[in-house]
């Protein structure tokens, strides 16, 4: 027992080497482990870096024409969320633009417009918004909101003086101030929300399909290991860990560039110690390389990892909370989301970069995340133990047998 | 000397896929999978009762009504009461709210006052969709609040009560979504990432297939049973893929809208049409990838990264004009944009396919594209190499 336990750091250093060499010399796993990491958030982030939707194209119908019609239309026109691109004779016309995709919203004022605020009565407006994507409709209500409420307290501060003249001195200005503060991500980015969480998945994603591939290679040509099922062969123990050493190695610097550099270049919120979130990524990682060397058992071959693990990548996104939150799941979704590193990840790593929570402010994702690295970790001993190793002695190519020709 | 032709290729194309679990896999249980999971998941429409806390260092009768108003809404659920702004704030560090909404001391006094107090509500905008809810939940809760305390006081100065309420909104702008007037989310995210889901799909199986064939060398051979001919090759090779992935669009469809029941205003013939064109553009596009790049790893990766980044790229929630130019040009490069585009005029908003017409030009140019590329695919067929 002892005479095997004292061999086990030379099987270590011996796998650690061997997987080196394997990976760089391998382009598709580099390619999983660098070009993923470097260049697939700058890419992302370039989508959503304007953040914000501003100027979306709307007609006017006006039937009013009259001063505070136009009044209006002009100040909704000097809403950031809007841009009203010209009048239209009627709806027909206007229904035309909109569904030559000229513009997504309509705003129609009936005649009366102007007379009903003369009169004190409320005045009505309506606005049509095309409902192909959210954000445009968000901007829209928000526009539409504002101007209502400005030009009603401009309006109302006309009429208080001559309805009830000592109103004035009473409601001078704004009786009760509302304030509204976005935390976290305080402009309502969409690049803001979106990227820190999917920064973590692309780190996921990468150590499972890279692990993945790495497995594949093995299997297809298990010369790389370099057993023959008579030479002594590393404990299936000491080749995971070998591999996992080898990996962090490698994704030091791609972690370090992802968590902290890509922030930095997008100017994302960025509130977090970078040390302990690098502290809160290290049993993410490992549950990763878990996760990873359990998917090594299905693949038969390194480019199977594309068709069997890409598509996870928009599971996982949703999974994690960060579009549809974790509390208005089904049982079922919030139990499987339990079960993927990434949601932990994500969440954590949100709050500790976005909300500024320190490490043990998110305890409990970074228990869950140690709990599902030691699940992860047995799962893969028993995968690797009784399904990798037996198949790449045995120098077993899946695909050779399954050919037609 | 074994059977040659395009009905001998076509079998031999069956039986790959029949025989390897790694087709199940990418044909039925992984597409079929996220369908099912992207429409259960959004069953509800929006994520309603927000975890919320409130902060009231007023204590008084008022601000007990605000909470009383504030947790009668529907989409919030005040978990927790705290004594102070820092104490909230560590509760939504912590994740267990999204919000909160904080009530001054002497709230009551001051503002009976006249001394101005300020209500402050904090939303954590880290998480867009329920933060969003809360903003808009909170702000109606704060405006009746106003309201409420201008009408006391413009009643108490003797102003008309039925002319204080017209007061109070004197211009009011209705929004209207059309035909998605619920804000249903589940509407407009099902629509586009199913079908862009099967889009991914598609290029990686059709690039697989035949990278497959020029890994192991089997290439040689299905040019042989094609007498030499690439189009027969490729046709009958992919004929049996382009009638699984057909049944599957079309199961798409009607999954989304039958049975889900999302607006379908249009005529199903377009849509059904569009959806098999889309098909078969994907099919288009993914033998251009594995023209340009006539190796496994190399199409799989283009087509993995195209595929992925068409969630983003193809403007399903951050429209195109907004983007960078340099970035949203490539957003017409996509097979599932023009699916997406025919899908809101004609199934969103049953306008008239005239206006659509455009998009179905384009999914003929992703048709004929891969003509193009030909002779690369039959070069490397006919010499096949295999770079790891």
């Amino acid at each position: 027992m002892w005479n095997k336990i004292k061999t086990y750091p030379r099987q270590l250093f011996d796998v650690y080497c061997r997987e080196f060499r394997l990976v760089t010399h391998d382009l598709g796993i580099i390619l999983f482990f660098i070009f993923l990491p470097l260049a697939y958030p700058i890419i992302y982030s370039l989508i959503y870096n304007p953040e914000v939707v501003r100027d979306v194209k709307m007609v006017v119908v006006d039937h009013d024409r009259t001063p505070l019609s136009r009044e209006l239309a002009r100040n909704i026109d000097a809403c950031q969320e809007a841009w009203v691109i010209g009048y239209a004779a009627d709806l027909n016309e206007a229904r035309h633009a909109m569904n030559s995709h000229k513009c997504y919203a309509i705003l129609e004022i009936p005649e009366g417009f102007g007379k009903k605020i003369g009169r004190g009565e409320q005045a009505n407006a309506a606005m049509y918004c095309e409902m192909s994507l959210l954000l445009r409709y968000r901007g829209f209500l928000v526009a539409s909101t504002n101007v209502a409420q400005e030009m009603g307290a401009e309006i109302l501060a006309e009429k208080i003086n001559l309805t009830a003249p000592l109103a004035g001195t009473i409601v001078e200005g704004d009786l009760l101030p509302v304030v509204n503060v976005s935390m976290g991500n305080i402009e309502n980015g969409f690049d803001s929300f979106i990227m820190p969480g999917v920064l973590i998945l692309i780190l996921h994603q990468c150590i499972v399909l890279a692990a993945g591939m790495a497995g594949g290679a093995k299997r297809e040509r298990p010369s790389v290991t370099g057993y023959n099922g008579r030479n002594m062969q590393p404990s299936v123990l000491m080749t995971m860990l070998g591999q996992m050493l080898c990996y962090i190695t490698i994704l030091i610097l791609p972690i370090i560039y992802l968590v902290h550099y890509v922030p930095l270049m997008f100017s994302f919120p960025m509130d977090g110690n970078i040390f302990e979130i690098l502290m809160f990524l290290v049993p993410m990682v490992i549950a990763c390389m878990g996760l990873g060397f359990c998917f090594q058992g299905i693949v038969w071959e390194r480019e199977s990892v594309f068709v069997l693990w890409v598509v996870t990548s928009v599971v996982f996104l949703f999974l994690s909370g960060l579009t549809w939150p974790r509390y208005a799941m089904a049982p079922f979704w919030k139990g499987l989301s339990a079960c993927i590193p990434a949601t932990w990840g994500v969440e954590g790593f949100i709050r500790m970069n976005t909300n500024g929570a320190s490490l043990s402010q998110v305890h409990s994702d970074y228990v869950n995340l140690w709990i599902l690295a030691a699940v992860y970790l047995v799962l893969a001993y028993c995968v690797q133990r009784w399904l990798v190793r037996p198949a790449i002695l045995k120098g077993y190519n899946a695909y050779a047998s399954l050919r037609t020709d | 000397m074994s059977p040659t032709g395009f009905k001998a290729i076509f079998i031999r194309s069956v039986l790959q896929i029949v025989r390897r679990p790694i087709y199940w896999a990418a044909f039925f249980i992984l597409p079929l999978f996220c369908f099912l999971f992207l429409t259960n998941l959004m069953e509800d429409g929006l994520p309603s009762k927000v975890p919320a806390a409130m902060v009231d260092k007023d204590g008084s009768s008022l601000s007990r009504s605000i909470t009383q108003n504030l947790n009668g809404m529907q989409m919030v659920d005040l978990v927790e009461n705290c004594n102070s702004f820092t104490d909230a704030r560590h509760l939504m560090q912590e994740g267990k709210v999204f919000g909160y909404f904080l009530i001054p001391e002497n709230f009551e006094a001051d503002l009976m006052a006249g001394r101005k107090p300020v209500i402050t509500f904090y939303t954590n905008m880290t998480y867009f969709v329920p933060a969003s809810l809360l903003f808009k939940t909170f702000k109606t809760t704060a405006l009746y609040t106003k309201a409420g305390v201008a009408m006391t006081v413009f009643e108490s100065v003797g102003a008309d009560p039925n002319q204080v309420a017209t007061m109070l909104m004197p211009v009011n702008i209705n929004a209207r979504g059309i035909n998605n007037p619920g804000l249903n989310y589940a509407i407009y995210l099902c629509n586009s990432f199913l079908p862009c889901t099967l889009q991914l799909m598609i290029l990686l199986v059709t690039c697989f297939s035949l990278g497959q064939e020029i890994k192991y060398g089997t290439s040689v051979r299905l040019m042989q049973m094609a007498r030499g001919s690439i189009v027969r090759a490729l046709f009958a090779k992919l004929l049996p893929q382009t009638c699984i992935w057909m049944v599957i669009a079309i199961f798409m469809e009607s999954w989304l809208f039958n049975i889900n029941g999302f607006p379908m205003h249009g005529s199903w013939l377009w849509i059904t049409l569009s959806e098999l064109m889309f098909v078969l553009a994907c099919q288009g596009l993914a033998l251009f990838f594995f023209g340009v790049f006539p190796n496994l790893r190399l199409s799989l990766s283009i087509s993995a990264l195209t595929g992925i980044l068409s969630f983003s790229i193809a403007a399903f929630s951050f429209p195109v004009e907004s983007m960078y130019p340099a970035i949203g040009i490539f957003s017409w490069i996509l097979p599932i944009r023009y699916n997406f585009l025919i899908y809101i005029d004609q199934a969103l908003n049953g306008i008239h396919i005239y206006y659509s017409r455009i998009w179905f030009v384009a999914y003929i140019v992703f048709m004929v594209i891969p003509f193009t590329m030909l002779w690369k695919i039959k070069r490397s067929m006919l010499r096949p190499v295999y770079a790891p």
